[in-house]
């Protein structure tokens, strides 16, 4: 806000030059009426003035909105970055809690409010003045007459805030009921196959039709309190122009006032009536300015709670690359639940070693997602520790823990941009030699190179042109861009159909090799990859060993691969 | 005032005078049933905006009563200005109601008609257009004409009447001094209509960089995950620094156009006060003018360039609104691919499933399949197996009619799937699609999505009848845990259960699973696909399958390969026949006991 201030100054000083003008104008058009018309003054000089007036009074209406806007939409961009790049480092927890629409508001509809109170400070202040000016002048002129000129004025002042208070909850209200109908459409259009694979078309409708009401009724309120509010406001100034009539007009008849002097009376009360208006709306404006500022701040204030450390260890280096020793990995004893009633991990551990391969196995929903999830840090553990190279995920530098770690996610999230730019998205500026490499390796670099545009395709709204077990594969090409020691997939093949599977297979040994691994999956042929297999269930580690080891000996195991071989139709001579 | 009012059209949007006239005349016939309140609530404005241009007209006779000093005529001037007053609130407020009645109302109508016709589309519609562009119709395009209900249409009405009373009015007041006053009409022309062309320009520049700078926000915000991931925070906040600076530039630049148009009305607006009180004072010393009529002519001045600046602004306003109003009327005009036939059958009871001669395109025109000719008995588990991209799923989508086969047909025991009534064929045929989309709601909501009618007891017995209802009684809200976004609250199997549970609460004749539990654990798999044994029994079944155990327990299998159908027949015969399945089965075999 500061660096703000000298522009806020100078739309005062320009507001000051206005306001004087549009004061000084009526009274040279009184004074041309009594002096040039009804007088005998030159009527040519007070014509000039007035056009004079009226060049410095339109420079500054021009200047004044100017500076103004100048102000409040630097104020506005300034606060949206602080609010996108606040947003950008926050936990995943609070994500979790956070939806992108409440998120998207506090930078757009409520930095709008926020922007407009700034816009009119400097009018504010011009109009502030003028109210003082004109009554100044007025009650110089004919204390009386202005007292009932200026009786009703402050009429205005009350109805412009009471307009503002009722306008604005349904206004507010417009805008909650179209956003609620926008998401409406927005989940109908996104889900369609859904919709019509059930016939839920009636169902959709029925939503519709609901936020459709709301809004219209929204709407309504809205129109009630313009219809109450703005012809009383235009009453008002008609008040002071009966008094200035009635009570002026008789007071020229008995020869106290001049003819002039009543039309400046005239135009005054016609100037006021805007500026005492927008005093009353300011005030409503304020606090509504003061209600979306607290808002923001909320969210800016909103502490990070996953930084990295004042002092980070930085991660041991490994060898050169033929020898790589890097990559170990330690769950010691975790404990962790998304909310404290509902425990996900219980006592998790785990050790791995550098280069080695693993697969976590379990039911779903028996924490294997969330083991990926810790390790990157983007939740901290409730109790015990995870250690990459022996250094606890909590010490290391964020930055350069996460460069770490390649995670595929179980959801495939991709960007509108190229392909070769989703697949450089962690090493950004990367040759396309590189990312060529990440592509043949994610089994990805087939299907592009038949794009018309190779890596230059760019794919749309969350990459839905491309099927399922293509964006997979992108997902899996960008992890393996960043050439990271730890490479964690989360069921990331399992839109991938088995006889493409195997290809992805072979690539991936490449990229496994001598690099620690974590592949979470259901399918033996991807548990295969792995040296070693650990299987979760209730929060820990239940088993642990070869696929057959635990084949041999775990219950468990077997029940969750839903191993059977009574249940496979035997082929000819295989067992 | 603070905030104008922006707003603008492409050069490609804006209407020929042919179209302008289908807009005009297709909204007369949606307004009809408003027909009686509208022209009423006009007629009320028109009438407000004379009353109003006799006020100052009275204030003149009032000071030409107090020029020579006849009370009388003062004080009856006084009464008939009070009156017009208090007439005129009325007036305005009715008005007002009444525009706001019809307007919110023609809305809602058009809200609801517009998207009970997106529901009627098909799906190559919702292929073909963009998810945002469709958004759009029923988002930012209504808006803009909310935007004219709530004020526009008002203030265009009120100040296009306004500045023609004030002109006529200053005409006959004294027509040799109002000629004097268009010096300024020029000037005023020529720059009104830069202004207007500048600010349009100016305003789709602002309305494009809002949108970049929101879809920024919008990406950076659904992806943080990946972002943070990825240690990509800083370069995301330069990137949107960029866009979100030149949204701000964007603004400064409608804020100069405005700059500059403002002060030119202003100075005109002074400078003619300043000639009117040159010429009508010099007239009236002369006596050709009475000294009431000079301050009418005043006073009436004020009220001529407010309008002039208004209607700039206004008239961009209403070019967009048409503009919208086009391509509303547009979508509405977009025919049903998938259309319902007149005299529709109604489907009911189990049934047998034929496929005769079909070939299928896209949009695109490339042909996905080819030759297909299928039956599936009542009663019959078929499994569809085959490579990616071999037309698996686009065959389950052509047997629910979301697609009408470009050659040959499906029949539904015996009637073609063209000639069943929508509402029927969608209860008989029932598919579980690929990509179970979760809406926004809790378990139980999402569940109903399949049954709108569905008893909570209902929503149970499904979630116990696939054998998964404990594991989500275990959430901590149990059935009424909220989902959040694309259900991101769940693991990927949960949601792949709430999905299959839809499926297990209707009861179709024809049930479609898609790889419907690629995400499940094998264990939970065979859980799920026990239960579901019990829902198959005797019912149509068509299962598209990677794991071919799942296929191999169908009673028989077809292999889809390059859009054909290259084999079908049960599992013993197809190994025997030692082809594309044997070959398929043996490779997976081989992967399922890795050494
Ligand atoms: N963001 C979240 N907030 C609250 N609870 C969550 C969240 N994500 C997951 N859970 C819950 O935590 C438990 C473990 O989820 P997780 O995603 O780790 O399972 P999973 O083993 O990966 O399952 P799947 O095989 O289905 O992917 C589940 O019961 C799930 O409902
Ligand atoms: N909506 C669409 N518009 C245009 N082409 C499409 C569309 N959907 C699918 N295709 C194309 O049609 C072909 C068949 O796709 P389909 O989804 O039927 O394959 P599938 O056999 O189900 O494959 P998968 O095992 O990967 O699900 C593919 O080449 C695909 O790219
Ligand atoms: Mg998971
Ligand atoms: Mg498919």
């Amino acid at each position: 806000m500061r660096r703000h201030r000298r522009g806020i100054a100078a739309g005062m000083f320009i507001g000051l030059v206005w306001t004087i003008a549009k004061v000084v104008v009526p009274i040279l058009i009184q004074r041309s009426i009594d002096d040039g018309i009804r007088g005998d003054d030159s009527l040519l000089g007070w014509a000039f003035a007035i056009a004079a007036v009226g060049v410095v009074s339109g420079i500054a209406t021009g200047a004044r909105r100017y500076v103004a806007f100048q102000n409040a939409r630097a104020v506005e961009a300034d606060f949206r970055d602080q609010v996108f790049t606040h947003a950008q480092r926050l936990h995943f927890g609070f994500h979790d809690r956070h939806q992108t629409g409440q998120l998207m508001s506090r930078g757009n509809t409520d930095l709008q409010q926020f922007q407009n109170f700034i816009t009119m400070l400097p009018i504010t202040f011009a109009n502030l003045l003028t109210v003082v000016l004109a009554s100044i002048v007025l009650f110089a002129r004919d204390w009386q007459l202005a007292l009932a000129a200026l009786a009703g004025l402050p009429l205005a002042n009350y109805f412009g805030r009471k307009f503002s208070q009722n306008l604005h909850p349904a206004l507010t209200a417009i805008q909650e009921e179209s956003a609620q109908l926008a998401s409406v459409v927005e989940e109908t259009v996104a889900g369609v196959r859904v919709v019509k694979g059930f016939g839920a078309e009636q169902l959709r409708f029925d939503a519709l039709a609901v936020e459709a009401d709301d809004v219209r009724d929204a709407s309504l309120r809205a129109a009630r309190a313009r219809a109450n509010f703005i012809p009383a406001l235009e009453v008002v100034p008609n008040i002071g122009l009966i008094a200035v009539l009635a009570f002026g007009g008789h007071k020229v008849l008995d020869g106290d006032l001049e003819v002039g002097e009543l039309v400046l009376f005239n135009i005054y009360v016609v100037l006021l009536i805007q500026p005492l208006r927008m005093l009353g709306m300011i005030v409503a404006n304020f606090q509504r300015a003061t209600a979306a500022g607290a808002r923001i701040a909320a969210l800016l204030d909103t502490p990070i709670e996953i930084t990295s450390p004042s002092s980070p260890t930085p991660l041991p280096q490994g060898g050169d690359d033929d020898s790589r020793s890097i990559g170990r990995i330690r769950f010691k004893d975790v404990d962790f639940a998304y909310d404290p009633t509902n425990p996900v991990l219980d006592g998790f551990d785990l050790a791995i070693e550098a280069g080695e391969s693993v697969a976590i196995v379990g039911a779903t929903g028996s924490g294997k997602s969330t083991v990926a999830r810790l390790l990157p840090r983007f939740y901290d553990v409730d109790a015990g520790s995870i250690l990459v190279d022996g250094v606890d995920v909590a010490e290391a530098d964020l930055e350069e823990l996460r460069r770490a770690i390649g995670l595929v996610f179980e959801e495939t999230f991709l960007f509108a941009a190229s392909i070769r730019d989703n697949i450089s998205f962690g090493v950004p500026g990367a040759d396309l030699a590189t990312v060529e490499r990440a592509a043949r390796l994610a089994g990805a670099a087939e299907f592009i190179e038949q794009l018309a545009d190779g890596y230059d395709t760019v794919i749309g709204e969350r990459g839905f042109s491309l099927s399922g077990g293509q964006r997979q594969r992108l997902a899996i090409a960008r992890a393996i861009a960043t050439d990271p020691r730890v490479l964690v997939l989360d069921d990331a093949t399992s839109a991938v159909d088995p006889t493409k599977e195997h290809e992805i297979r072979d690539a991936l040994q490449e990229v496994m090799h001598r690099r620690t691994t974590i592949v979470i999956a259901h399918r033996p042929a991807t548990i295969a990859l792995a040296d070693r297999v650990v299987l979760v269930d209730g929060g820990r580690v239940a088993a642990q060993g070869t696929h057959d080891e635990l084949l041999a000996s775990s219950e468990l195991y077997r029940e969750v691969l839903a191993h059977d071989d009574t249940e496979l139709p035997s082929e000819d001579g295989a067992p | 005032m603070a905030g104008w009012m922006a707003a603008g059209v492409d050069a490609d949007d804006r209407l020929d005078f042919d179209a302008a006239r289908h807009v005009l005349r297709s909204t007369a016939r949606r307004m009809r049933p408003y027909r009686g309140t509208a022209v009423g609530a006009v007629a009320l404005l028109m009438i407000w905006t004379a009353l109003l241009v006799v006020l100052p007209v009275l204030f003149g006779r009032a000071v030409d009563a107090i020029d020579s000093g006849n009370r009388e005529v003062l004080n009856r001037t006084i009464v008939v200005y009070i009156a017009i007053t208090v007439v005129n609130y009325f007036l305005w407020r009715a008005a007002i109601i009444g525009i706001s009645r019809t307007g919110e109302a023609f809305l809602r109508d058009l809200r609801r008609t517009v998207f009970s016709h997106l529901l009627r589309l098909s799906m190559p519609y919702f292929d073909r257009e963009k998810a945002g562009v469709i958004v759009s119709r029923m988002t930012s395009d209504i808006d803009s004409l909310a935007e004219v209900v709530q004020f526009g249409l008002q203030m265009f009405v009120a100040n296009a009447l306004l500045l023609g009373a004030v002109a006529v009015v200053l005409a006959v007041l004294s027509w040799q001094l109002f000629v004097v006053c268009l010096v300024s009409i020029p000037l005023i022309y020529v720059a009104s209509r830069k202004f207007r062309r500048d600010a349009n320009a100016a305003y789709l520049q602002v309305r494009d960089g809002i949108g970049s700078m929101l879809s920024r926000l919008q990406e950076g915000l659904a992806g943080v995950r990946v972002i943070q991931a990825y240690a990509r925070t800083d370069i995301e906040a330069e990137r949107f620094h960029d866009v979100n600076h030149d949204l701000f530039q964007s603004h400064m630049k409608s804020t100069r156009v405005a700059a500059w148009y403002l002060p030119i009305i202003d100075m005109s607006g002074v400078g003619t006060t300043a000639l009117a009180i040159a010429v009508g004072g010099w007239m009236a010393r002369d006596g050709q003018l009475s000294i009431g009529t000079v301050v009418a002519f005043i006073l009436l001045l004020q009220n001529l360039f407010e309008p002039v600046q208004q209607l700039s602004q206004l008239f961009n306003m209403i070019q967009s609104a048409g503009a919208s109003l086009h391509k509303l009327y547009e979508l509405l005009e977009e025919p049903v691919e998938v259309a319902e036939s007149s005299e529709p059958v109604v489907l009911s009871g189990r049934g047998v499933v034929e496929v005769s001669g079909v070939g299928f395109a896209y949009n695109d025109g490339v042909s996905v399949l080819a030759d297909v000719d299928l039956c599936i008995a009542e009663g019959e588990r078929l499994a569809l197996v085959g490579p990616t991209g071999a037309g698996k799923s686009t065959l389950a989508k052509l047997i629910a009619r979301l697609y009408d086969p470009t050659e040959g047909n499906i029949s539904y025991n015996g009637t073609d799937l063209r000639d069943a009534s929508l509402e029927s064929l969608r209860k008989r045929v029932v598919a579980v699609p690929q990509e179970g989309h979760l809406f926004d709601g809790t378990v139980r909501d999402n569940i109903r999505v399949a049954k709108a009618d569905a008893t909570d007891d209902e929503i149970v017995a499904a979630l116990k009848r696939i054998g998964v209802l404990e594991r989500f009684e275990g959430l901590p809200d149990g059935i009424e845990t909220e989902v959040r976004e694309r259900g991101s609250r769940l693991s990927a199997g949960e949601r792949q259960l709430v999905s299959l549970a839809r499926a297990a609460i209707v009861d179709p004749g024809v049930l479609i699973l898609d790889e419907a539990t690629s995400s499940l654990d094998p264990g939970t798999e065979s859980i799920v696909e026990g239960a579901m044994e019990a829902l198959m029994a005797n019912r149509t079944t068509i299962v598209i399958a990677h794991r071919l155990t799942t296929a191999s327990r169908c009673d028989r299998i077809g292999v889809v390969d390059g859009g054909r159908l290259v084999e079908l027949g049960s599992h013993e015969e197809l190994m025997n026949l030692d082809g594309a399945y044997a070959s398929l089965f043996s490779t997976w075999i081989g992967a399922q006991n890795p050494t």
